[in-house]
Parts: structure tokens; sequence; C-alpha cells
């Protein structure tokens, strides 16, 4: 099966680490929303909230637009969908090609040694 | 490409083939085209080219049986080569591809090693397309997961 790959997550998990930025991230899961509305369930500052914001902003976890005098944040959940689609799509190709590689090597195992092909020891050598 | 950063994914997998024949299966045409895939296409043989050498290349072209319209051109730069070891580079996937998949170039790496009883073991490893990765291309899997329980706290 396929292994986890690991990694340095010093952005992201960064960003996630803190409780405030979850629960932030969690409120933008419900639609974007201004400095002041995220502010509410916190007892921290605007300012604060700001700076919370820029760190998940940095991490693209979110983007921030702005409509008229406030600043209205979203999740960027295309970013994230769009690499997880394409990596989970990935692997699952790699793992069909596995289970052909395989059948594939079964097929050369059961004919006779004379039918496969030459090593090419000398092949692509400069 | 972000050749430095650790691969987004990473599949390992033994195959009960001596490593010279696994080689071979990625690096002689008439069999990669053999296996290859995806199920139901078809690789046209003189659409396959192979320079397997550091600084070389491979190429060739997937034709959907289903849609011949569908072909998907591959064509793998390599930048590492070691004879039995190892294929590293990068795959720019362009043409018509299917549903919405659009063109992209990868790094690709695959290592091959001996393991017990003539069975070899293949690594591979992917990088994300640049245009998927940035700005912060590290972790996303595991990020993925991370954000879930953060949301379903």
């Amino acid at each position: 099966m396929p292994e986890r790959p690991s990694g340095d997550l010093d952005l992201l998990f960064g960003a996630l680490a803190d409780a405030t930025r979850r629960g932030i991230v969690e409120r933008l899961a419900l639609g974007e929303a201004t400095v002041t509305e995220l502010a509410a369930p916190f007892s921290i500052s605007l300012p604060a909230i700001s700076r919370h914001l820029k760190v998940l902003e940095r991490a693209s976890l979110i983007t921030r637009s702005r409509h008229g005098r406030w600043r209205r944040a979203r999740l960027s959940p295309t970013t994230i969908a769009s690499a997880a689609t394409w990596l989970s799509r990935c692997e699952r190709l790699w793992v069909e090609r596995f289970g052909r590689l395989d059948e594939h090597l079964a097929r050369l195992a059961s004919q006779e040694p004379a039918s496969l092909p030459e090593t090419k020891t000398k092949r692509g050598k400069r | 490409m972000t050749t430095t950063t650790t691969p987004q994914l990473a599949l390992t997998r033994i195959f009960d083939a001596p490593r010279t024949l696994l080689y071979q299966e990625f690096t002689d045409p008439d069999l990669l085209a053999a296996w290859w895939g995806p199920i139901g296409n078809s690789l046209p043989r003189d659409e396959i080219e192979f320079d397997v050498r550091p600084g070389g290349h491979q190429r060739w072209t997937e034709v959907s049986a289903a849609d011949p319209r569908i072909r998907v051109h591959v064509r793998f730069d390599l930048t590492q080569v070691v004879d039995g070891e190892l294929l590293d580079g990068t795959m720019h996937v362009t043409g018509q591809l299917p549903e919405g998949f659009e063109p992209f170039e990868t790094r690709v790496r695959l290592e091959f090693h001996d393991e017990a009883d003539g069975r070899t073991r293949l690594e591979v490893r992917q990088w994300l397309p640049e245009h998927l990765a940035s700005p912060s291309d590290q972790g996303w899997r595991e990020a993925f997961t991370k954000l879930d329980a953060a949301l379903a706290a």
C-alpha cells in the first residue's frame, strides 16, 4: 500500500497549529466574513485577528478581497481541492499501473526465457 | 520545478521480478507499451522514442481506444539515470487529456531496489506541479488531513 509522504509542514501546519486560526478556518468554511465578524466569537482584538489572517493568507489557506471599506476573507478551497484531486488521481494511476505491471511480469515469467528481451547493457551510455 | 522539496506523493511496491527486468519494463519501449496504460489506451509503437541516459528522455503517446481524439503526449526529460537503479526527471504531459485534466509537468523519481528472493522494490516519488503547489508546496497531503480534522473538531 502507498506510504504517506513525510514533509516539511512548517507553513501549513504552522498556520493550523493555533486554536484561534483553526476557529477562523472553521468559520470561513461556512462562508466569507469580515474581520469584525471573525473576531466576534473570540475575546481578542481586531489587530490580533488581522495578524492571524495574515498567517492563514501566507499559507494560502485563505484569500482576502476588498469590498468598499471592508476586507473579506474566504477559504481557498479550490487550491486545496485541486491539489488533493490531482494527487489522488496520480496515486490511482500508479496503483493501476502497478497492477498491470504485475500481470505483465507474470506473463513474461510464463513464457520461454528465449522470448525475453535482450538485456541492453550498453543502451543509453554516452 | 520544485526539485528540492519533499515529494507530495510517495508509493512503494514490491514486484516479483529481478531488478534488471523491472528496470527494463520502464526503459524498453516494447515492454513499457505492454502495460503502461491507462486501461483501454494504446501506445503507438512509432510514437515511442526512448533515449535513456542523463540528459536524455522518454517520449510516447497514449491513445484512447474509446475516443481516438484523446491523445496524451508524455515526455519524460531525464536528469538522473543510473542503469538498473534510478530514473529521475520532469514528466511533461500535454495534448488532449481526458475529462478536464490540464496539461502539466511534474517531477517523477523511480528507484529500483533489490529485495530478498530476487524481488524488487519500486519507490515512486512524485511532486505536485508548480501551478497546483505554489506558493506553499509543502505537505499538502498531510495538511488536508489536518484541515479535515480542524473543520470537524
